[in-house]
């Protein structure tokens, strides 16, 4: 299964992320940083899997995170 | 004016003289990318600092702002009255207009490109300085300041607006904040306070009908080399500029004490009456031991001597730092500092920086060094050692060797 990682500390907002995968990633309005909807905080970082079919797109947010803070792992 | 991108840099450029500083928290600012950016909770305390010593504390909130960016902007205003900011440096129309609405003293920023009276007019009604665009001409310069004063345009604060420009640093191949090179290639968005930097990199020139590559002599061909005015300061104060501002708040403490002592220097020379071609070299010589990308004395403030090309990645410092080990303690009676080292080797005569979060930089020539109660000439990894130290130095301070910058070698 693959897992999406999101060091969401470092985020600086630039929402690429919700354009690609909109049901996974959401903006938060108290500090402007993107949320890895229904992540699961882990130290640092928030971690959530995901299903095979859902990898491409948020592979794409991943590339086009110009802070590089999330990960796909498959 | 001095950048603060750290606490090494803050107590560097107090220290140093500046008389007051800039620096960003959180994302919305031109560094939000830096690995030390600060928070909210780090404003209250740099204002702080800043509140005892005296001198003044501007918060960057310079990004373009998206609608999911106001909260975080609102709560950052509400969190720089509170701390009592002398004045948040804006350019997003949103930034200012709430600013303002809070009783907030707001800057202009360059990311706005101010470049003629008209426009100083405009945001006059919101702004009581104007940080102009990088790329006027001194004699443009001089022709706003004077019209500031005949035309009386006053800011907010009831006082002719005050006109402040870049002395110092990085410039960009764009009209700062009109650059979307970063963002195009790697969605990457430098007035998100992103930048890649991307112009900084050697590229080729190829005819992709004939594949024949054109001769650059200098394949640098987007990086400029960094603005140094020392040489004109007399110009610029003449000109009617009222602060002069060192770029940097992604450079190291060493940078900041250089550039804010050489610069405050000029400065009071020039007042002195004292400010001579000779000083100038000399001057120059100092600003080219910390980090430059090769100097264009003058930028465009003196004219249209263009093509002024860095020529090299990163920096062409001609000195760099290399670490040697932290501070184990100091002893304030005897002004001694003890040292461990972690790495390298000192001898007596070496010249060394000591930083920290407190301390700042502190810079001085190895007169003796102690190893186990006795005097030695050179001290190794593993040693704890002993060293006139004349100002206050603390724990945990990190410390470096001055040395020669060896060609070929990026530093930071």
């Amino acid at each position: 299964m693959p897992t999406i990682v999101h060091f969401r500390k470092n985020c600086i907002g630039c929402n690429s992320c919700v354009e690609h995968a909109p049901e996974h990633w959401k903006i938060a309005g108290q500090d402007g940083k993107s949320d890895l909807q229904g992540g699961e905080k882990k130290n640092e970082v928030f971690v959530k899997k995901i299903h095979a079919t859902e990898r491409e797109a948020n592979e794409r947010a991943a590339r086009d995170c110009p802070v590089r803070i999330i990960k796909v792992f498959k | 004016m001095a950048p603060a991108g750290s606490y090494e840099a803050l107590q560097a450029a107090i220290n140093a003289g500046a008389q007051s500083i800039y620096f960003g928290i959180e994302q919305l600012n031109m560094r939000a990318r830096a690995a030390n950016n600060f928070t909210i909770e780090d404003l209250r305390k740099i204002v702080a600092i800043c509140k005892d010593k005296n001198v003044k504390a501007y918060l960057t909130l310079n990004t373009i702002m998206y609608d999911h960016d106001l909260t975080l902007l609102q709560t950052i205003c509400k969190a720089a009255k509170e701390a009592g900011v002398a004045a948040v440096i804006c350019s997003d129309i949103a930034a200012i207009s709430y600013a303002r609405s809070l009783g907030l003293e707001v800057h202009l920023s360059t990311q706005t490109n101010v470049t003629n009276i008209e426009a100083v007019k405009f945001y006059a009604l919101y702004a009581d300085v104007i940080v102009l665009a990088r790329e006027l001409t001194i004699q443009q310069i001089a022709t706003i300041c004077s019209e500031i004063k005949k035309q009386e345009i006053k800011g907010p604060g009831g006082e002719l607006v005050q006109i402040e420009i870049f002395v110092h640093g990085a410039l960009c191949v764009a009209v700062s904040g009109k650059c979307y090179m970063s963002l195009g290639t790697y969605n990457s968005s430098a007035n998100r306070g992103a930048c890649l930097q991307n112009c900084r990199r050697s590229y080729k020139i190829i005819d992709e009908e004939t594949g024949d590559e054109l001769v650059v002599d200098n394949k640098y061909i987007m990086s400029p080399k960094d603005l140094c005015t020392i040489g004109f300061i007399d110009k610029i104060l003449e000109a009617g500029v009222s602060v002069l501002k060192i770029e940097g708040r992604g450079r190291a403490p060493e940078y900041v004490d250089m550039t804010v002592k050489t610069y405050r220097e000029a400065v009071v020379s020039y007042y002195a009456g004292t400010y001579t071609p000779e000083k100038v070299e000399h001057w120059i010589s100092e600003l080219e031991k910390v980090f430059n990308r090769g100097f264009w004395h003058g930028g465009y403030y003196l004219g249209k001597k263009l093509g002024e090309w860095s020529g090299a990645y990163g920096s062409k410092a001609t000195t760099e730092k290399v670490y040697l080990g932290k501070v184990r303690n100091y002893y304030q009676k005897t002004k001694v500092g003890e040292f461990v080292m972690e790495a390298g080797t000192m001898n007596v005569g070496d010249e060394i920086y000591i930083m920290g979060p407190t301390t700042g930089v502190v810079q001085t020539t190895v007169s003796s060094l102690m190893l186990n109660e006795k005097t030695v000439s050179v001290a190794a990894k593993g040693a704890v050692i002993t060293i006139p130290i004349e100002e206050k130095i603390r724990e945990n301070d990190q410390l470096y060797k001055i040395v020669e910058r060896r060609e070929g070698v990026k530093t930071a």
